[in-house]
């Protein structure tokens, strides 16, 4: 019998998705564990695959529409078995899903619920459906009054009536409207390559609209694709709701910002002797660290605040941003305050290497309380960071550079390292982002400290 | 104040145009050069080999034209003649040149140079004196020389395609190493003379820049002329001894009287000392350049064989050299981006823009249309029926992107589509243009009429 294949539901909090693509065709082959099709979530992209063996038989949704979790997709069965033409109604969540993300690890709901304040928080991808803002942009429909033969002219001539004054009744186009405007706009002195004008034409740009690079200006097919190019395209999902959150935060939570700058010179000497006998530790790994412990030192910075309330949290569920071709994601550090350097430093490789696969679960991207983004790789003096709506600050950590310092009186070359931390003011006082940030920064130049930890 | 407003390093192709055109522009020029004024296309390319070409061809026709009605007993050559026929056009145009260059006021300065800083050149002349120049601007334009691996043995019976020209005799049998432009040029000259030669190409096939159906008809017509082509396997273990030359092709062991070298082209930079002026070269002793022939020195420029990229072609060269000049001289001149190609095989073939095989490695969709010139009156009156002419097309707009064209008179042919690629004309332009009856020409629009399945003159296709 067909076996349905199932939009899967991947996480408590996805209700929605998109197939970005599929890697079968109706017709193939399919054995147990194939990957069926690649999902996109507003948090990752993911591969599904197969739990029965056959052929693909039908498939219901296309790439790029975004469906509820549970949607039948399509069919897995015998070569020639019937199946219905019109998708089944969804199935109830709780039936069993057929298909199953590859990477999502069995202990995740477990997790989630040694977990319950990371759940119970707010998590902002809730907060609007996706689909209001998938809307590709939408040309005006308003309706052109304009005559077949002025229609065809301006065909022709590829260029937008939209931009004539009409003189017929009601405004209507007429033939010799647009005669006059090929006249006055200065179309006819354009010269345009016969590939360029076929170009504009099949894909309709207005030719007026292009700057022609060829010998004394004339319009060359290169015009008309530079002119294609700048058509808007819509955003990833991904990247429409990092453009949505980040909007959100900046309207919504009054930052403010404070900086200050370590000196590591003494932590990096201490790391490379680390580094001589084997034990393998990042400055991001000290950074973290020294995040986490002022963290419980200062658990107002490690709560947040919807501007009446405001909400406590028991753990430091550490979010670490993580640049990938496709945009930017942040893994969770679980109740890192509970980790040792040596699991820290484990779970930071995983999640980073995990992230940059792709295969990041949402629920390994939702629920952080505190978020360090790193820079030290990229080359920057300082810069300063956006804080994670559901957060109440977020530390922009940029490279150690030497510098001459002043250090008892004397200049040296010294390794400093600028950090910037964001705050939500409405419940971090700037002198407690001060001291904070201090705190971080005490931390890392005591080298006895990381002694103790490592 | 420098001496010159521009030096131009080289006096070949790409270096006497610039020379000239900056001379036009009012510019105070001078050109060095070390050898022999044209450079390698006047003395030991295009115009000796062609000239060869040309009594090879007078020869098979000579002795090919019963086929016409003309019965002409007694057919036969001397290669001696020939050569000194083509020592006498390649003075009259090396002549020429210089005239040229006298008469634009450029100063022509006879030696070696090689930088001293971005604006300054020492120029070691033939009396062993040395002398210093120094120009706002400087193009080099110092062409290339053939490779000769190390793994050859240096023998007399070792040569590569200058010393071959220079040759009063030719061998009775040739090893031709490389199956590239050059090689097959030289093949199917010594053939047409008589020659038994065998190519080792170790790619796949030979001339790999033409598309595969191009190169059967080359292969067919090439061994038609007695030529042995050898690919996908080096020739290895070569010797050289009194009688002649051997080597190994895949364990089988051949013999010839004399081996010529045509794996490539290396970049006459080395001499230049281009460290001094700050001009940086690719792994390969290339110059990179912008679309300005500009190198990474602001007042230099690169023009011709030795620029990375470059086609190595004497019609490039001339290009940028313009080009380079006229950018020296303050105009907003670019490199053009179309160049065709031109090989001078039998038969010959022509070459312009994509070709299908590049278009599928660069996953761009096309469509290609070609016309057999056996299928045309013209190239049947004139006994030249072998080939066909080819465009490649977007399948879209029908814009034309690439041809290629192998039969008679192809190198001449290939203006055409030149002309319509560079201008971004599509098939229909083509198909529309009348072309005259009866021509070659005509094989391009019957083409252009094959892309639409609309062809008068091929059967239909069920």
């Amino acid at each position: 019998m067909a076996q349905a294949v199932i939009f899967p539901k991947l996480g408590q909090t996805m209700e929605e998705g998109a197939i970005v693509k599929w890697l079968k065709k109706v017709g193939d082959p399919v054995a147990k564990g194939d990957i069926l099709f690649e999902i996109e979530t507003d948090k990752a992209n993911l591969e599904v695959e197969s739990f029965f063996e056959g052929v693909l038989l039908k498939i219901y949704v296309k790439e790029g529409i975004t469906v509820p979790c549970n949607t039948v997709v399509g069919y897995v069965g015998q070569a020639g078995e019937k199946v219905s033409d019109v998708a089944p109604k969804l199935e109830s969540a709780s039936a069993p899903a057929p298909a199953a993300p590859t990477s999502t690890p069995a202990a995740a709901p477990a997790k989630a619920s040694a977990a319950p304040v990371a759940v119970a928080a707010p998590a902002p991808v809730r907060s609007a459906p996706v689909v209001a803002t998938v809307a590709a942009p939408v040309a005006t429909v308003e309706r052109l009054v304009i005559s077949p033969r002025a229609k065809a002219l301006a065909k022709d001539a590829c260029i937008n009536p939209a931009r004539i004054k009409g003189s017929g009744p009601n405004g209507r186009i007429v033939e010799k409207d647009v005669q006059s405007y090929l006249e006055t706009s200065g179309y006819t002195a354009l010269r345009v390559t016969p590939a360029a004008k076929r170009l504009a034409s099949e894909k309709q740009v207005d030719l007026l609209t292009v700057r022609g690079s060829g010998d004394g200006g004339r319009i060359m097919v290169e015009d008309v694709e530079r002119m294609l190019k700048q058509k808007p395209v819509a955003m990833s999902r991904m990247r429409q709701v990092i453009a949505r959150r980040l909007v959100e935060s900046k309207q919504n939570i009054p930052h403010f910002y404070v900086t200050v700058k370590a000196d590591i010179t003494d932590l990096m000497t201490y790391r490379a002797e680390l580094k001589a006998k084997g034990i393998n530790y990042s400055v991001n790994d000290f950074v973290l660290e020294a995040v986490i412990l002022s963290l419980t030192e200062f658990p107002t910075v490690n709560s947040f605040t919807d501007g009446s309330s405001v909400t406590w949290r028991g753990d430091v569920d550490l979010g670490m941003a993580v640049s990938i071709d496709t945009g930017l994601v942040v893994p969770v550090i679980k109740a890192a305050q509970t980790l040792t350097m040596k699991e820290l430093n484990a779970q930071t490789k995983a999640l980073g290497e995990k992230a940059r696969l792709g295969k990041l679960t949402p629920d390994e991207m939702i629920g952080s309380s505190f978020t360090v983004s790193n820079m030290g790789m990229m080359n920057v003096d300082q810069f300063t960071a956006i804080i994670n709506p559901g957060e109440a600050g977020i530390l922009a950590v940029s490279t150690g550079r030497q510098v001459p310092a002043v250090v008892k009186g004397e200049i040296k070359i010294r390794t400093i390292m600028a950090m910037t931390l964001s705050a939500d003011h409405r419940i971090v006082d700037g002198s407690m982002g001060a001291q904070f940030a201090n705190a971080i920064r005490s931390k890392l130049e005591d080298v006895e400290l990381w002694k103790s930890l490592v | 104040m420098y001496d010159f407003d521009v030096i131009v390093i080289g006096a070949g192709p790409g270096g006497y145009p610039a020379a000239i055109r900056a001379a036009q522009l009012g510019k105070k020029t001078a050109i060095i050069e070390k050898e022999a004024f044209g450079g390698t296309c006047l003395n030991w390319g295009c115009i000796p080999t062609k000239t060869l070409i040309a009594s090879a061809e007078r020869f098979h026709h000579a002795s090919h034209s019963e086929l016409f009605g003309v019965s002409v007993k007694g057919v036969s050559f001397d290669y001696a003649k020939m050569v000194a026929r083509k020592c006498e056009v390649v003075t009259k145009l090396t002549t020429g040149i210089q005239f040229l260059l006298k008469s634009n006021g450029v100063e022509m300065v006879k030696g070696v140079a090689r930088f001293e800083g971005p604006n300054r050149l020492s120029v070691v002349q033939p009396d062993g004196s040395t002398r210093w120049l120094s120009a706002t601007s400087i193009i080099i334009a110092a062409g290339s020389d053939s490779a000769m691996p190390g793994f050859l043995p240096k023998a007399k019976n070792v040569v590569e395609s200058r010393s071959f020209l220079d040759m009063t005799a030719l061998p009775k049998s040739l090893f031709i190493l490389g199956g590239g432009v050059i090689g097959c040029e030289f093949a199917c000259m010594a053939a047409a003379l008589g020659t038994k030669v065998t190519i080792v190409e170790m790619l796949e096939d030979i001339v790999m820049i033409l598309d595969k159906d191009v190169r059967r008809v080359l292969c067919k017509r090439m061994e038609s002329l007695g030529v042995t082509i050898l690919t996908g396997a080096p020739l290895t273990a070569i010797e050289s001894n009194k009688t002649g030359v051997t080597g190994l092709y895949k364990e089988q062991k051949l013999e010839a009287e004399l081996l010529l070298v045509a794996v490539g082209r290396k970049p006459n930079t080395a001499a230049l000392d281009l460290a001094r002026a700050g001009v940086k070269v690719d792994e390969r002793g290339m110059i990179p350049v912008n679309d300005q022939c500009r190198t990474n020195v602001s007042s230099i420029f690169a023009v011709g064989d030795l620029v990375t990229g470059s086609i190595q072609l004497a019609h490039a060269a001339t290009q940028q050299g313009v080009v380079a000049a006229e950018a020296a001289a303050g105009h907003p001149s670019r490199q053009e981006k179309i160049c065709p190609s031109c090989i001078f095989t039998t038969p010959e073939i022509g070459l312009v823009g994509l070709t299908e095989t590049k278009a599928t490695q660069l996953g761009l969709k096309v469509k290609t249309a070609a016309f057999p010139f056996a299928a045309l009156g013209k190239a049947m009156a004139a006994g030249e029926t072998d080939g066909f002419v080819k465009w490649v097309a977007d399948p879209v707009t029908g814009q034309l992107l690439g041809a290629q064209a192998i039969g008679g008179h192809a190198t001449d042919l290939i203006s055409e589509a030149a002309l319509a690629i560079r201008n971004e004309l599509t098939i229909d332009e083509i198909g529309k243009t009348i072309h005259c009856h009866p021509t070659l020409a005509e094989a391009w629009m019957e083409a252009a009429h094959a892309f639409h399945g609309e062809c008068i003159h091929l059967p239909k296709r069920s």
